[in-house]
């Protein structure tokens, strides 16, 4: 029980109360709410602030923002967790492979990579989804892949380290093959930092996403979505300052608990990394 | 020298596989060129002529080679919105957008180095919490959320900067500046929290050392341990820090920018984007991937002049 003690924290704490509720609301409110709620539009209390029967205030359509704040969780969680797991998926092979191989293989995946790291991850991300076209699915897409080269770096330094490990020096002398050396000595070894990072990366793609949406470049109306809903908000600052600030509010609780989360997460899985951040 | 040579081949080799890539991701798009400037609706025939004399029939390497060429050559091609030359669209976007780049990297650089080390040297105490709390918050919220609460404030609220636009440099510097400082400090707060945790985290590391005990031990004032000895050590890791984050900053500033109306390389790249003109959304990538690459390369070289311990071989 020692190990979880960083959670028990007050940085740990939050971190776990933040995601946890983030999560709970992003599972659970589609299913509670009525099919309606984040559409439904009260034209008498357009642009209302916060009321007993709107506890968030409207937007400038008369649609309840705690409704929409609620559901845009599902959007942005769903959208960072596939586009996390996605640059996993492609990531963690060309890494493993690079790093374990080395030789011409890891300087032209690595040189790939590499170059790919000169595209800001935010533009290439835009890029995508422009060349594309916005909806959901792209979106994934787009955030996924300009994520890859990232994951795919840290992914290969892991391996790198590992493989020159006395033990799989003891095991390849024992005559495993390499697919086997990859599945029981690397993949395990490597995996407390990719777990640390993945938890980053959807802090990273929760903001990528919103800044997506925002530009218009990533979830499409009707659907909620935190990004878009401080789009829509921008014409009526003035008068309804909370429009923005109900939603900036939800992207902010979101990536501060996942980063709170992670630096904690890092204390209890990578050890070598503690007191950094 | 045989290390500068040897970085500018590999920076040759790296603007060539940007340029592929650039060109390769914005291949993919449904639709070309001809479609572009003709619309949809337009007659097959004309369609299929306009095709044939830009060259789009060709295979796509040797459109790619004719593209490189071109760029070689000072031919940037002709946007298909701003129905304007692009290589002088890109070199008068790319100068408003650096007073903007400088300006938050300055801001960022000159309040994280100094709580950064703040909160280093009082670590654990209630200076390294507020200091920690305050950059994590800071790399929590999107900059465009920073970019919205400035504008409450500074320009709807108490009237003291414009809300959006831009004002040439060469014409009226101060002018200039204002429409520049929000957007700047906008990109530069979400920056500065990130420069004060890498600060924090390596001014911890180096004040653990041998090397700092024995300049306490043979009594040498704090403040001369702790910037002197410190962050002479600290200078580089960070600055490598900051010239990673000029990345980063050039995919924020799409953001920051088309919400301020500031039209410099950031706002003209996402009306490339936004209105699929493939020209401009091929170049300007490009400049932008080639802009962070040689920043890069800048940081690693000054790497050397500010760490003698580093000799390039």
């Amino acid at each position: 029980m020692k190990v979880l003690r960083p959670f028990l924290t007050p940085k740990g704490a939050i971190g776990v109360l933040l995601v946890g509720a983030v999560l709970v609301i992003a599972l659970l409110a589609p299913l509670l709410l009525p099919d309606t709620a984040a559409t439904q539009m009260d034209m008498r209390a357009r642009l209302s602030p916060p009321t007993l029967a709107h506890p968030l205030g409207t937007d400038q359509l008369g649609r309840d923002l705690m409704y929409r704040v609620l559901l845009g969780a599902q959007t942005s969680i769903f959208i960072a967790v596939s586009a996390v797991v996605m640059s996993i998926v492609i990531g963690l092979p060309l890494g493993i492979v690079s790093g374990y191989y080395g030789g011409w293989t890891d300087n032209v995946l690595m040189r790939l990579v590499d170059t790919l790291l000169s595209f800001p991850a935010l533009l290439l991300a835009l890029t995508i989804s422009a060349v594309l076209g916005p909806n959901l699915q792209n979106t994934i897409i787009a955030i996924g892949v300009a994520f890859t080269p990232f994951l795919a770096r840290i992914i290969r330094g892991e391996a790198l380290r590992v493989a020159q490990m006395p033990y799989v020096e003891a095991a390849r002398a024992a005559g495993t093959t390499d697919g086997k050396m990859i599945l029981r000595h690397i993949l395990p070894n490597i995996m407390p930092p990719v777990i640390v990072q993945s938890t980053i990366s959807l802090a990273f793609a929760i903001l990528a996403e919103a800044g997506l949406s925002f530009l218009g470049l990533g979830t499409q109306p009707p659907n909620a979505s935190w990004g878009l809903m401080i789009q829509a908000s921008r014409d009526y600052l003035d008068r309804a300052p909370w429009t923005a600030l109900v939603p900036g509010a939800a992207v902010a609780l979101t990536v501060l608990g996942l980063n709170m989360f992670g630096d904690v997460l890092r204390d209890v899985l990578d050890p070598r990394m503690r007191g950094r951040g | 020298m045989i290390y500068i040579l040897n970085r500018l081949l590999s920076l040759a080799l790296t603007l060539v596989l940007i340029s592929a890539i650039t060109f390769a991701v914005t291949n993919i798009l449904p639709g070309d060129v001809a479609m572009m400037i003709m619309g949809t609706q337009s007659n097959p025939e004309a369609l299929a002529g306009l095709r044939e004399s830009l060259g789009l029939n060709d295979s796509l390497p040797v459109q790619y080679g004719r593209w490189i060429g071109g760029m070689l050559t000072g031919d940037w091609g002709t946007s298909l919105v701003f129905k304007e030359p692009i290589g002088p669209l890109l070199l008068q976007k790319m100068t408003a957008s650096a007073l903007i780049v400088v300006l938050s990297m300055s801001i960022a650089l000159i309040c994280a180095v100094p709580l950064g080390v703040w909160a280093a040297v009082h670590r654990d105490r209630w200076q390294d919490t507020t200091a920690s709390t305050a950059a994590l918050l800071g790399v929590s919220l999107p900059d465009f959320f920073w970019g919205i609460m400035l504008i409450l404030l500074f320009a709807r609220g108490l009237g003291w900067l414009p809300s959006s636009g831009f004002a040439d440099p060469g014409d009226d510097f101060l002018l200039a500046l204002r429409h520049a400082f929000l957007p700047s400090l906008a990109l530069g707060l979400g920056l500065m929290a990130h420069l004060t945790r890498m600060t924090r985290a390596t001014m911890t590391g180096i004040l653990g050392q041998e090397f700092i005990r024995v300049a306490r031990a043979k009594g040498l004032a704090e403040r001369t341990v702790v910037w002197r000895y410190g962050l002479a050590n600290a200078v580089g890791p960070v600055m490598t820090v900051a010239g990673l984050q000029v990345g980063y900053l050039f995919g924020s500033i799409i953001v920051v920018e088309s919400l301020f109306n500031y039209t410099g390389m950031g706002w003209l790249t996402y009306q490339a984007l936004l209105n699929r003109d493939i020209p401009l959304i091929q170049a300007s990538v490009f400049v932008i991937a080639a802009v962070v690459m040689l920043a890069n390369l800048v940081v690693d070289l000054l790497y050397v002049l500010v760490d003698p311990r580093i000799r390039l071989g």
